[in-house]
């Protein structure tokens, strides 16, 4: 495997010299067989103070990816030994949730669906402008951890957003739809606390009737699931406040 | 696209790689389009396609374009469109040594 790594600051351009705007420094892999574009990109985020990985192949990019937690990565679509879209498709499919921005000559509506439907998050348009790959970049950069991805992992569960599916050690949870959206909801928010009205306006419209302890009931099955299937985390109550889902396993090391 | 300027071109290629690729893609277009290679052809107008407009050669960029959409498409490719890229090409270089 050919894996082309760069420091920060590593030949980065004098002409970026130290850029203020992104405080956040953080490890790119960038999966590009044209050595001209990757060249450029490893420059251009070496100088933005961004550690960079370069490979030109898709099996290299998947290894790669599985050994390091990249912060982003930039997938150019036609690679030498496979299609860029199987390979962003593989990478979901392994719980690889690190952002993806889509690199490509392909310009139709199509092709950009199809590229953010394999489970890409931003699509850039070959020949691209070099000030909008440093603006994407930093947006993708700038997402909370827990708003990336749509497979969350909280301990031994694992909530599949796309496939409205909850799974322990590969058995489904028997949630009902609104107890998904609770688990959805707290997963995001793993550890942190989510107050009350955040949950009634995440599972109920303008329209829709809220009891008062319909929120609480929701709780009580869900907890008891998670429970019954054995997960290794679980929801606290703070009266007043509203609940938030804790990795047990965390909390005990803690 | 906005025209980067001489400046942002020579900081976008700073040690010349992608100019005297041009050169080099250049006559290889012209030996494919003898030898009527339309699968080698269209895999370096895919490249110039990605690539060319990016380091600042618009009209290289462009051309490519169009001739790589009408390869993907099974479109036939004319010796004429590949004789306009292969003079935009010409044009590009001849400009990127004379900024050099």
């Amino acid at each position: 495997m050919t894996l082309e790594a760069g420091g920060a600051g590593r030949n980065a351009p004098a002409h970026h010299g130290g850029h203020s705007e992104n405080a956040l420094q953080a490890r790119i892999l960038v999966v590009e067989d044209d050595p001209d574009i990757a060249a450029l990109l490893g420059r251009e985020l070496r100088g933005l103070g961004h550690t960079v990985d370069a490979v030109h192949l898709a099996q290299d990019a998947l290894q790669a990816a599985r050994g390091n937690d990249y912060a982003l990565m930039i997938i150019d679509l036609g690679l030498p030994d496979g299609d860029g879209l199987d390979l962003v498709r593989e990478m979901r499919g392994r719980a690889i949730e690190a952002p993806i921005l889509m690199l490509t000559a392909r310009r139709k509506v199509e092709d950009r669906v199809m590229g953010l439907s394999s489970g890409a998050d931003d699509y850039l348009v070959k020949p691209f402008a070099v000030p909008e790959v440093r603006a994407r970049v930093s947006a993708l950069l700038r997402r909370p951890v827990g708003l990336r991805g749509n497979r969350l992992a909280v301990a031994n569960l694992v909530v599949d957003c796309d496939a409205l599916e909850a799974v322990v050690e590969g058995v489904s949870l028997p949630l009902a739809f609104k107890q998904f959206q609770l688990l959805e909801l707290l997963a995001r928010r793993k550890n942190h606390m989510t107050p009350k009205r955040v949950i009634e306006d995440t599972l109920y419209g303008f329209d829709d009737e809220v009891s008062a302890n319909s929120i609480e009931a929701h709780v009580s099955k869900l907890r008891r699931a998670l429970r019954v299937a054995g997960v290794g985390a679980a929801i606290e109550t703070h009266r007043g406040i509203g609940y938030r889902l804790v990795d047990l396993g965390a909390a005990t090391a803690n | 696209m906005r025209q980067p300027s001489p400046e942002e071109l020579r900081q976008l290629d700073p040690d010349g790689h992608f100019g005297q690729r041009l050169a080099a893609d250049c006559a290889a277009i012209l030996a494919l389009r003898e030898r009527s290679d339309r699968e080698a052809l269209q895999a370096i107008v895919h490249r110039l396609a990605g690539a060319a407009g990016t380091f600042g050669f618009t009209e290289v960029g462009e051309l490519a374009l169009m001739i790589d959409d009408r390869f993907t498409e099974g479109l036939p490719v004319t010796p004429g469109e590949i004789g306009t890229l292969v003079a935009a090409l010409l044009r590009g270089i001849q400009e990127d040594r004379n900024s050099a």
